[in-house]
This record gives structure tokens, C-alpha cells and sequence, in this order.
């Protein structure tokens, strides 16, 4: 009897052991494809911050039988016979198409440090601080506006930098170090396209260089993954050192650019001081008879960036143009129905909703909404078989989208300054926790519709399945009983409406 | 976004299922006879109002106080003399006291079914003091579609556990006895409802690792009055072998590393004219930890013993 209870309890424990372990991705495994177009007048596409391609101007390279050349193909060869295990796994981690790494990267840091500081223990709080980023609390906190505006900066400096990289590369057309000498063999798959500059040395450097800038504390931790890229893009096979040294100046150039514009784009007064925000609080008192509060135990005494509404946008010109028809009164029949929904979906749970209040969440800790749009972004660049430059194109325009939506929603949330529904609804508990700003509008009901429409723009194929994303996005905040209906609604029209802006800018670039 | 949940009712999610004692549980050293079983209704009431976040102790008005109530009805059927088999269903319900700052709905539902088998193999006589060795085995798994992603208020962890425990008690004569044991607890993953989560690094997934633990524990205790009244006191000590810390003013997660050590105390009394039926009482306390709650909770419950099949009579060892 003991020991045959030993052996079954022994074949259970290795049994339930061994079958169990998961895999648990932490960054998209994707088998190299063949992109799907060469986009060989990349260069001639009209980028969003330079003028044109040849804004940044690079030497010409050396020419291939000049003695210098040989000598860097010859280090080359040199360094490839002494490859490490670790450098080769680099190589198969980076892909031929590392934007899609250094957005992944950028998620991940927005993640990091999307937490709210908490209280002190007199009860009042402390903001992060760019000037003093170690804090407490660390700077930043990557809320879904700093989110949307890192991800647009990113994004939009890699897009100019690879058309810049595409300009030259056929004005040059140096053939890549592979194309030069058989004994070197290419670690991605054969291309035509020549090597100087090297477009991975733009991506590297323009995104070390702008997320350090956005997140300050995750310098060395940006370095080295630069440096791990770089080195990366050498042992492919597919660059000699002059073709990323070039690569690397454009990247610095273009992200000095972007930064520049983010310097003064309106983002440092975002976090206005209390006496602004009391004043737009109080506007709103006068005109409408209501304004938002903070519910919090202690109180915030600021809501979250009261003053995004008044960050520079990058394809609307005046943001008043996107603001929507005033919310319904409090005490109308139209708020008092929605009062009876938000109830009822609260009294009367389901796993329906609650699935879709949590799917859509993105809350504190995670990437944020735009955060989610990237990652739904990126799959279809898989699975589509974008080139680094398309790639580029699409985060561009969806990041600008969804930033100038982000400023649209926010300057209609302190415009109305609209209460929550926990404001108005007495005892009312909800699933989601109740954002430390206005409800008029959603934030992800926009953000997601200005995602949704770059994408459909994009990938034609996939319309309906990101619109119909967009608006469970939108309607997942009624489930979680902080927005009322009306907030996604409007929201999600807001959103369509701001990407209008962005699209028909995209139409125009050369690229279709 | 925002959320403030926080706090960590980690460890009590489940502990008062899968930890010391009540009645004949898989966890004590009490064995029931062939054909003998003992039906456990119990309840327990655990609040906090400060927990560990990594190891910073802190309070936080956002949940204020966490409340759990706790109705566990249990069942001990005696295979054999040396095995005996467990079958037990806990019905949580969390909330916050108010007023809080997160305003965040109350959660109540059924926890984890679990069923344990417990081995008794060594019987030991030295001189007039007795020496027993048991073993138990458990699998407990969710029985409802409870969320685990929704800390402190989550109803449980999500994940299947699997524990694997050795004790060994010495009893005098006169009734003292000190009992051991030591456990190995490994969990599954807990599906989640989102596909992405932060555990120092991206996750683009909906699985999270639950980490493994290591229980250990000590217990003092003796019968008096003729073998009616059985008291203990007890320290638990526990520690999971892998695992994050809570981040800043941020909620629990089922992935954290959870620390602990609480004591307590444990009462058992059985009437002596009313055959089968016994009453228990207990009371604990964290004492330290991380990632875990400072929590209190006091329990009690009616045990009834009794012959499924004729035979023999109630075994008080």
C-alpha cells in the first residue's frame, strides 16, 4: 500500500510538473519574412519634422576598391571568425527589423514607469520631477499623455531618419559588405539594398537618443542596447563600420531635431500649478454648474495634466476644432438614464463585461492605452511584412494620431470638466479604478478610434476589425463604471475625427 | 487607468484552507480510523489595514481597511486507519471599509475546491511518549471564475496548487506535544484578463507565473480535561521561491513574491456527553512579511465526527 501511494503520488508530481510550464513571451518571436514592398524612393517621401530627405547632409562614403574600405571589410571578416554565441543570438533577437524591437523597448519603459506617486505621510503629494528624476517620486510618471507623446517623438524621429537613410542609400549605392565578398554571409535574408548608411544605425541611435530623453534614468540601460544593436547590425554581415557611423549621425541629427520640437511643444506646463487648475475648475462652475473632484483619499489637489489641451499638435491646427457639443446637464433624462445603466451593469456583474473592462484597462503599471495600439500595430506589421521603413511610417502616423488625440480629449476633459460617474452616483463602487482626472471624454475611447483609423488606413484588410476594437475600447470604461456612455461615444467620434487630420497628411507623403 | 487598489491579501486568500489548523485537516497530525468522518463547518473574519510593500509596512486610504469572511465547509473521511482523504470549498467575501478612496466593488464568490490525501507511516512508541509521522499530498484548484488580477480584493490566486507536506509530532503522556512540518507548495499559472503585464520586464501574454513556497511550521500544544480540550499554539513561517515585489502605490499582483511569518492560537473542544460534536476556536497574526498583508483573523467552526460505516469509535491521538 505505501508504496504504490509513493509511486502514484510521485507520477503525479512529475507528471503536473513537466506538462505545466508556459511559455511566457517578452517580445514577439516572428520568423524573418521577405518585406513585402523595397520602397526603393523611400527618399523621396515627405517627412513630418525635416523638409525633405537631404535636410541632413552626410559624406559621401569611400569607395569600394579604396584601400580603406578593403581595410574595414577586411576587420570584418576578422571579426566575424570571432563571433560569439551571445553576439549570434543578438543578431536573431534584433531582426532585419529592429523598429518593431525599440517600440517594444519603448513599451516596456512606459510600463516601468507608468506608476502614481502615492501620499506622503502629511498627506500631500509630491510630483516627479524632470530636474531631479530620481525623486521619489521617479520621473517620469508615463501616464497615457507622457505615453502617447514619447511613442509620437520615437516614431516620428525614426520615420525622417529612415527616409533620410533611403535618400542617401541610392544616391550612393554602395553595396553592402556581403555584396562585396562572398566569404561574408549575410545573417538576414538577401537584399539588394545598399548599406550606406545603414538604416539599423538611424533606428539604433534615434531611439537611444530620444528615449533617453523621455526617460532619463534608463540612460545606461539604453546605451547598452544601442550598443548590443549596433554591434548587431556589424556582424550581420550587412554593414561595414563607415556605413553605421553615418547611420548613427543621421540618428543623432534627427532625434536632435525631434527633442527640440519636444522642448518646446507645451508638455512641461502640462501639470499645471493648483491655482490654474482651480481657475479651469471654476470656468467650468460658471458656465456649466458643475466641475469635476478628486475623490482620492487624500485628495489631489491637481488632476492629471490639466493643461495637455494646450500641447502642440501635429496635424490639427486648432484643437478647438475637435471639441464636442457639451455633455448632457445633471439632472437631464439623458444623464439620468445613463446613471440607471451604470447601475445595473455594476449590480448585475458579467463575465462579458468584466472580460472587456479588464482586456481594455491598460491602467497604472501598464503600457497604456496608445501602449496597446503599438502592440496591435506591430502584429499587423508582421503580419503584413512591412520593411523598417513602412514600419516607421506606420508608428509615425498612428503615434501623431493618437498624440493629437490624447490633446483634443484633454482639452475637452478640462474644458467641461465633467464629473465621474463614483462623483455623481451615491455609493457607487466600480471594477476599473477612476482616473485622477475629468470623465468628458474617454481618453480610451479616443485614443483608441485615432489608433484604429491610422491602422484601417494602413491595412485596409483589417477596417473593421480595429474600428470594432476601438469601440469595445470605448465602451469597456462604461463596464468599468468610470465613464458614462456618452464619454465613449463622443469619444470615439473625437478620436475618428482627429485621425482625419493625421491620415489625410499621410496620403500625401509619397508613400501610396 | 489610475487604480489604487493595493495591498496585499495574497497569503490570506488561501491559507486558511491550506494552513494549520482546524478540525482533522490535512495539515495537523490527528488521523481518523477506517469507515470514520468528520465534517468541518467553519468561519473566519481577517481584516487589515497595513501591509508590506516589498518590505516598506504601509497603510493606504485607497482600499482603507480590506475585510474578508471566509465560510469554509470541510469534509475528513477515514479510508484507512494510516489514510485518510479531504475534500473542502471555501466561500470568500472581500470588501473595503469606508469611507476609501478607491471605491472599488466588493468581490464574493467560491475560492478553490481542494482535496488532500494525508499518510500516517510511522507509529512510534518511546517509552511512555509516542512519535508519529504523516505525509499529506493536495491539489487545489479554482472553482469559479473568480479574477485573480484584482488584488487585495481577488478572491484567490487563480492557479492550481499542488502541496506536498511531512509532519511529525511527540506527544507525552501527559498530554504536551510539539509537532512539525514542513511544506512545499507549487502553483500553476493563473490566467488573467489582459494580454500584457510588467514583472520587471514586458510580458505579452495573459499567463502569470504563480510563485512556488515553502511553509514551515511549529506547534506547542496539549489535551486536558480528559482529552476534551485540545489547545495550540502555533508560528508559520513562509516564503515563495520566486517573485516581484509590489510596486509603488500600486496593487498586488499574483506573481509577487510573498514573505511571512504569523502566530496564532487554536482551540478544539469536544463535548463529552454529546458524541461526534466539538467546537474550535482560533485567533492570528502576521507579525512580519512582504508583499503580504498585516492581517488578523479569528475563526470558528463545529466539527462533527461520526461512522459512515459501523465500526469503531473516534480516535483522539
Amino acid at each position: 500500500m505505501k508504496t504504490n501511494i509513493y509511486k502514484i503520488f510521485a507520477a503525479i508530481c512529475i507528471l503536473v510538473l513537466v506538462s505545466c510550464e508556459k511559455e511566457l513571451p517578452q517580445y514577439l518571436d516572428f520568423t524573418e519574412y521577405e518585406f513585402s514592398s523595397a520602397d526603393k524612393t523611400g527618399g523621396t517621401w515627405i517627412p513630418i519634422l525635416l523638409k525633405s530627405g537631404d535636410e541632413i547632409k552626410i559624406q559621401a562614403p569611400l569607395a569600394v576598391n579604396s584601400s580603406e574600405y578593403l581595410q574595414e571589410l577586411a576587420k570584418l571578416k576578422t571579426d566575424l571568425g570571432k563571433i560569439t554565441n551571445a553576439e549570434r543570438q543578438a543578431i536573431i533577437y534584433w531582426t532585419s527589423n529592429p523598429v518593431i524591437r525599440w517600440n517594444e523597448i519603448a513599451l516596456e519603459l512606459i510600463a516601468k514607469y507608468n506608476l502614481i506617486p502615492g501620499p506622503n505621510a502629511d498627506g500631500s503629494y509630491t510630483l516627479p520631477n524632470a530636474s531631479n528624476p530620481t525623486g521619489p517620486p521617479a520621473f517620469p510618471f508615463a501616464h497615457p499623455p507622457y505615453a502617447c507623446r514619447a511613442l509620437a517623438y520615437l516614431s516620428v524621429a525614426q520615420f525622417d531618419g529612415l527616409i533620410t537613410a533611403c535618400h542617401y542609400k541610392f544616391i550612393y549605392n554602395r553595396p553592402a559588405p556581403f555584396k562585396q565578398d562572398a566569404a561574408i554571409k549575410y545573417a538576414y535574408l538577401d537584399s539588394d539594398i545598399p548599406s550606406y548608411p545603414s538604416d539599423g544605425a538611424v533606428i539604433a541611435t534615434t531611439s537611444k537618443k530620444v528615449l533617453t530623453q523621455m526617460f532619463p534614468l534608463e540612460a545606461a540601460y539604453l546605451e547598452k542596447k544601442e550598443a548590443e544593436h549596433l554591434r548587431s547590425l556589424y556582424l550581420s554581415g550587412g554593414n561595414v563600420e563607415s556605413d553605421i557611423e553615418a547611420g548613427k549621425f543621421i540618428g543623432e541629427s534627427v532625434a536632435a531635431i525631434a527633442l527640440s520640437r519636444a522642448a518646446n511643444d507645451g508638455m512641461k506646463n502640462a501639470q499645471s500649478p493648483k491655482a490654474v487648475a482651480d481657475s479651469l475648475a471654476a470656468a467650468a462652475q460658471a458656465r456649466f454648474g458643475w466641475h469635476w473632484v478628486n475623490l482620492e483619499i487624500p485628495q489631489r489637489p491637481v488632476g492629471l495634466t490639466p493643461l495637455f489641451g494646450r500641447v502642440k499638435m501635429w496635424n490639427v491646427t486648432k484643437v478647438e476644432d475637435t471639441r464636442p457639443i457639451p455633455p448632457p446637464a445633471i439632472g437631464s433624462p439623458q444623464l439620468n438614464a445613463d446613471i440607471k445603466i451604470l447601475q445595473d451593469y455594476i449590480d448585475h456583474p458579467s463575465v462579458e463585461r468584466r472580460r472587456i473592462a479588464n482586456f481594455w484597462q491598460d491602467g497604472l503599471g501598464t503600457y497604456t492605452p496608445p501602449g496597446h495600439w503599438n502592440q496591435f500595430a506591430k502584429d499587423f506589421i508582421v503580419k503584413h511584412h512591412l520593411n523598417p521603413l513602412r514600419t516607421a511610417r506606420t508608428f509615425a502616423y498612428l503615434n501623431m494620431a493618437m498624440m493629437d488625440g490624447g490633446i483634443s480629449c484633454w482639452d475637452t476633459k478640462y474644458y467641461y470638466h465633467y464629473p465621474r460617474p463614483i462623483q455623481l452616483i451615491d455609493g457607487f463602487k466600480t471594477i476599473a479604478g477612476t482616473p485622477n482626472f475629468p470623465s468628458y471624454l474617454s481618453g480610451h475611447s479616443v485614443f483608441s478610434a485615432a489608433g484604429a483609423e491610422v491602422l484601417a488606413y494602413i491595412f485596409p484588410s483589417e477596417a473593421s476589425t480595429v474600428r470594432g476594437w476601438a469601440e469595445e475600447a470605448a465602451i469597456s470604461r462604461v463596464y468599468g463604471g468610470i465613464h458614462w456612455t456618452f464619454d465613449a461615444i463622443l469619444g470615439t467620434e473625437q478620436g475618428k475625427l482627429v485621425a482625419q487630420y493625421t491620415v489625410s497628411k499621410a496620403r500625401m507623403d509619397g508613400a501610396d | 487607468m489610475k487604480i489604487n487598489i493595493l495591498k496585499t491579501a495574497l497569503f490570506l486568500l488561501y491559507s486558511m484552507l491550506a494552513s494549520e489548523g482546524q478540525c482533522q485537516s490535512p495539515n495537523d497530525a490527528l488521523m481518523m480510523k477506517a469507515k470514520q468522518a468528520c465534517i468541518l463547518a467553519d468561519y473566519n473574519y481577517t481584516s487589515f489595514n497595513r501591509y508590506w510593500e516589498g518590505s516598506l509596512n504601509r497603510e493606504n486610504q485607497t482600499i482603507a481597511r480590506v475585510m474578508r469572511s471566509t465560510v469554509l465547509p470541510m469534509a475528513a473521511i477515514g479510508i484507512s486507519d494510516r489514510l485518510n482523504f479531504f475534500i473542502g470549498l471555501p466561500h470568500i467575501s472581500t470588501s473595503s471599509s469606508n469611507p476609501n478612496g478607491g471605491k472599488f466593488k466588493e468581490v464574493s464568490g467560491f475560492q478553490d475546491l481542494s482535496l488532500s490525501l494525508k499518510y500516517n507511516w510511522l507509529n512510534k512508541t518511546i517509552g511512555s511518549s509516542e512519535l508519529l509521522g504523516l505525509a499529506t499530498f493536495g491539489f487545489a484548484t479554482p472553482a469559479s471564475n473568480y479574477l485573480s488580477d484584482y488584488m487585495p480584493y481577488s478572491l484567490g490566486l487563480g492557479a492550481p496548487e499542488l502541496t506536498y507536506r511531512v509532519i511529525m509530532q511527540y506527544k507525552l503522556k501527559n498530554g504536551l506535544y510539539v509537532r512539525g512540518a514542513g511544506s512545499y507548495l507549487w502553483r500553476g499559472y493563473t490566467k488573467i484578463e489582459r494580454e500584457y503585464y510588467y514583472n520587471n520586464g514586458s510580458y505579452y501574454t495573459p499567463w502569470m507565473d504563480v510563485p512556488n513556497a515553502i511553509n514551515v511550521e511549529g506547534i506547542v500544544g496539549k489535551w486536558l480535561w480528559n482529552n476534551s480540550l485540545q489547545i495550540e499554539a502555533n508560528l508559520l513561517s513562509s516564503q515563495s521561491l520566486s517573485g516581484d515585489d509590489i510596486r509603488a502605490y500600486n496593487a498586488p499582483v499574483p506573481t509577487n513574491k510573498v514573505n511571512m511569518n504569523r502566530i496564532g492560537i487554536f482551540a478544539h473542544y469536544f463535548f463529552p456527553k454529546l458524541k461526534g460534536l466539538g467546537l474550535i476556536a482560533y485567533h492570528q497574526g502576521v507579525i512580519s512579511g512582504r508583499n503580504t498583508a498585516q492581517a488578523n483573523t479569528t475563526g470558528m467552526g463545529i466539527t462533527y465526527y461520526f461512522n459512515y460505516l459501523k465500526s469503531s469509535q473516534v480516535n483522539e491521538n
